[in-house]
């Protein structure tokens, strides 16, 4: 049973669920208690050892039930897919093999008395040396099931069907009745191909379980993001998401580092004035490094929609390593929109952002404006703890750029970051202002993708808000 | 120990808890192979309570530490009573001379001090806390932490290090070892992702709104007064509501308290009237209970 855990867990870890060697021994312990009795049990104690997310409950699901086969469920399956019995031609047969004592090929004889579950392990093991591992695309349904089918007798069992049929021709019965039984045996023997090849595709759906969502994400990761189409910006949820959970774990891990710090001499000889100038408590400088805080200004017009919705969700994501976030979108006029993140979940709070901000979508994008506003009502509660991050392509339509409001901004803050998704090689043609807005900005990015987004993001998050401590 | 996971069961039924066959093997595993159990779930679905009737159907003393943000070590595990320490210092000062009276040179008065070192740094000064009394205790006891989620992870990986060897170093008084492995329950409500660490450690248990068999069985051991009927159309109305995906839908103890009060009030059955004027118990937010308000007759049809 081992054995088979360990595949299963391989199962697993190719639908990317990440299982550590020591859940993995857990699993082995946990089901050694257990025991395989009862079905729902052992799968429990395998779900309790390896899953540690909710949400990688139903993929657990869908992988167990194709690796763990309910024998009983599949038999019903199988009956089914062998089609209907027939009851006197069956009683005939029986009849016959018991009068003749006839020696029969084992398969032969498992067709002719067909329990799907029989046939299900016959297969299985008929599968086991045809390279099975290599099984990784639709396409090799058809190679796998032939190579399966190879593995049997077919000689065999159709000599042993005609010599069936001679003994029955001998003893009387009519062409007719003949043709029905050949009939009858030739569908059962079409039915165990079929059986083959089904198996084959279950072992593909187990195999291959998410590699092809796995492959568009890959592709997802480094495509334009103006050029994604609304199922692709569905899709992308679940990589932001994946990417905020890695840049978070990295976060984490290092925080954990540094965790221990150097004796603080102040605050030890403060301390020890309670006890006449003894330092009885040592007090240790935690290196305790305080929180950023955080605004994102994003233009959320048509052109570049995407990816602010993208950098809204991966900061909101990262909320906890921030001390404080604030978000404002614009096309002209801006408004915040943090309450709406404070009160729904991301994925709700973009959406709301996104389409019923009191910000007119249907005007031009204007920089200018935008910032002159927020310089207006914002500028008293930006501080040097401050980090501002940008996200535009800076196409102005031709409207004042009025760069004087940005460097108002830079020097009430930590620093501005700006991240434009349209290729570097449009900054400052037509009506991009980038060039204008540039100087004002500690780091400007291209960022057309996701996973460069992710890179300035992981970058900010690890990188920037170390610097001058 | 428990003998099986039925045993499970029923002695939880016992101590008043309906543990559905998924909740019982966690527990009963959790047991056989003396790891903690870390439950996840909405608010209400019985987490906490799970670690309470654990104790008591197993008969151990109950632990509990209520993580919140700002939690620390010393708050959870011990805090060294150093001005109690001074002050017998202090008291003691006379008894000190005496025991030095007759020492002739430094390193000698320094030996003889020393070898009082237990009447210095003694358990006497040492005020235990939640984790600390789990390890120190002399019987077997049950620890539970409650929403971990609330504490920050600094604080996760330091309970992680504690979960780990169930043994703690107190620089005073050298390392404390457990006499019994306590049996460790923590409980999140999912308010922040947990370390990875921490959860490779536990056995995971996702807890969700209970099954309507169980969620009457539920009922009927916690609101005992109440009319098979009446029970039947509270599970069911409670069913459909949270169907309706509502910012915050009903869980167990919100049905509990609308049953209690729906008996309280001598109901026999659910009708539109009674329903909107006990709302409240069940649903909290004002646009929840508009939402509710105006589908109460899909709520309730069907329902004698
Ligand atoms: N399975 C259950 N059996 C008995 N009572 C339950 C069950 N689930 C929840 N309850 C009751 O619901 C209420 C809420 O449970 P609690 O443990 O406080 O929830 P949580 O810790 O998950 O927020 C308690 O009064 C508890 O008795
Ligand atoms: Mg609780």
């Amino acid at each position: 049973m081992d054995r088979r855990i360990l595949e299963f867990i391989g199962d697993l870890r190719r639908a990317e669920i990440r299982i550590s060697p020591s859940e993995a021994v857990d699993a082995l312990a946990a089901s050694a208690e257990i025991g395989l009795g009862d079905r729902e049990t052992f799968k429990t104690a395998l779900a309790t050892t390896l899953i540690k997310e909710s949400r990688d409950l139903a993929t657990f699901d869908r992988l167990f039930d194709l690796y763990f086969l309910d024998l009983q469920a599949l038999g019903e399956g199988l009956k089914k897919a062998l089609g209907p019995t027939d009851p006197r031609i069956q009683d005939l047969l029986e009849r016959l093999m018991a009068e003749e004592g006839i020696e029969l090929d084992p398969l032969t004889e498992l067709i002719l008395r067909g329990g799907g579950t029989e046939m299900e392990m016959a297969i299985r093991q008929g599968g086991q040396h045809v390279g099975l591992e290599r099984l990784m695309y639709f396409l090799q349904i058809g190679y796998f099931s032939r190579r399966i089918q190879d593995r049997f007798e077919w000689d065999e069992i159709e000599r042993d069907l005609a010599r069936l049929m001679q003994l029955l021709e001998a003893q009387g019965l009519d062409p007719g009745q003949l043709a029905r039984i050949r009939n009858y045996l030739d569908l059962r023997l079409e039915a165990f191909r079929r059986l083959i090849r089904q198996h084959v595709e279950r072992e593909l759906e187990r195999r291959a379980y998410r590699q092809g969502e796995k492959l568009t994400r890959e592709v997802l990761t480094d495509k334009p993001l103006f050029a994604l189409t609304a199922d692709e910006v569905a899709q992308m949820k679940s990589v932001v998401a994946r990417l905020a959970r890695r840049i978070k774990d990295a976060l984490a891990l290092r925080q954990r580092q540094e965790e221990k710090g150097r004796l603080d001499s102040r605050r030890t000889v403060r301390r020890s004035l309670q006890y006449g100038g003894i330092p009885m408590e040592l007090k240790f400088r935690r290196r305790h490094r305080e929180k950023p805080k955080l605004i994102t200004v994003c233009d959320v017009s048509d052109s570049v929609r995407n990816a602010s919705r993208f950098m809204l969700q991966l900061v909101w994501s990262l909320q906890e390593c921030f001390s404080r976030v604030r978000s404002y979108v614009f096309v002209s006029e801006i408004a915040e929109v943090t309450q709406a993140f404070n009160t729904y979940p991301v994925d709700k709070a973009i959406e709301w952002a996104l389409r019923s901000a009191p910000v007119d979508f249907h005007c031009r994008s204007d920089f200018g404006y935008a910032f002159s506003r927020f310089c207006r009502t914002e500028l008293e509660s930006l501080d040097r703890k401050t980090t501002i991050l940008i996200l535009g392509d800076a196409r102005n339509n031709y409207n004042d750029p009025q760069p004087w409001a940005m460097k108002h901004m830079r020097e009430r803050v930590k620093g501005i970051i700006w991240l434009n998704p349209e290729g570097q090689w449009g900054w400052g043609i037509g009506d991009s202002v980038m060039p204008l807005y540039a100087p004002h900005c500690d780091v400007v990015r291209e960022c057309r993708t996701i996973g460069q987004l992710a890179q300035v993001v992981d970058n900010l998050v690890h990188h920037w808000w170390r610097r001058g401590r | 120990m428990f003998k099986s996971v039925e045993d499970v069961q029923e002695r939880f039924r016992e101590a008043s808890y309906i543990a559905n066959r998924r909740i019982a093997t966690v527990v009963y595993l959790a047991e056989r192979m003396g790891r903690p159990v870390l439950i996840e779930g909405p608010a209400g679905v019985g987490k906490t309570e799970m670690a309470k009737v654990l104790a008591e159907a197993t008969g151990r003393r109950l632990i509990r530490l209520q993580c919140y943000e700002g939690l620390d070590e010393g708050k959870a595990l011990y805090e060294w009573k150093y001005a109690k320490q001074l002050l017998y210092t202090q008291l003691l000062k006379e008894r000190i001379g005496e025991l030095i009276e007759d020492t002739h040179s430094l390193p000698e008065a320094v030996a003889k001090i020393a070898g009082q070192d237990d009447a210095f740094f003694s358990y006497r000064f040492l005020s235990p806390r939640p984790l600390l009394s789990a390890i120190q205790a002399d019987d077997p006891v049950v620890l539970l932490v409650d929403e971990i989620d609330k504490a920050e992870p600094e604080f996760e990986a330091f309970l992680l290090e504690v979960l780990s060897d169930f043994q703690v170093s107190v620089p005073e008084l050298g390392t404390i070892v457990a006499k019994h492995i306590p049996l460790v329950v923590l409980t999140s409500n999912n308010a922040r992702e947990l370390s990875d660490g921490l959860k490779r450690r536990c056995l995971h248990l996702f807890i969700d709104f209970p099954a309507p068999r169980d969620e009457l069985e539920i009922l009927r051991l916690k609101v005992p007064e109440i009319s098979e009927r009446l029970a039947q159309a509270v599970v069911t109305a409670v069913q459909r509501i949270r169907a309706m995906e509502l910012r915050k839908p009903p869980s167990v103890s919100e049905s509990l308290d609308w049953a209690r009060s729906l008996v309280i009030l001598n109901a026999e059955t659910l009708d539109a009237a009674l329903v909107e004027s006990t709302l409240t118990m069940l649903v909290k937010y004002e646009k929840d209970m508009e939402r509710v308000k105006g589908a109460l007759d899909k709520v309730l049809a069907d329902l004698g």
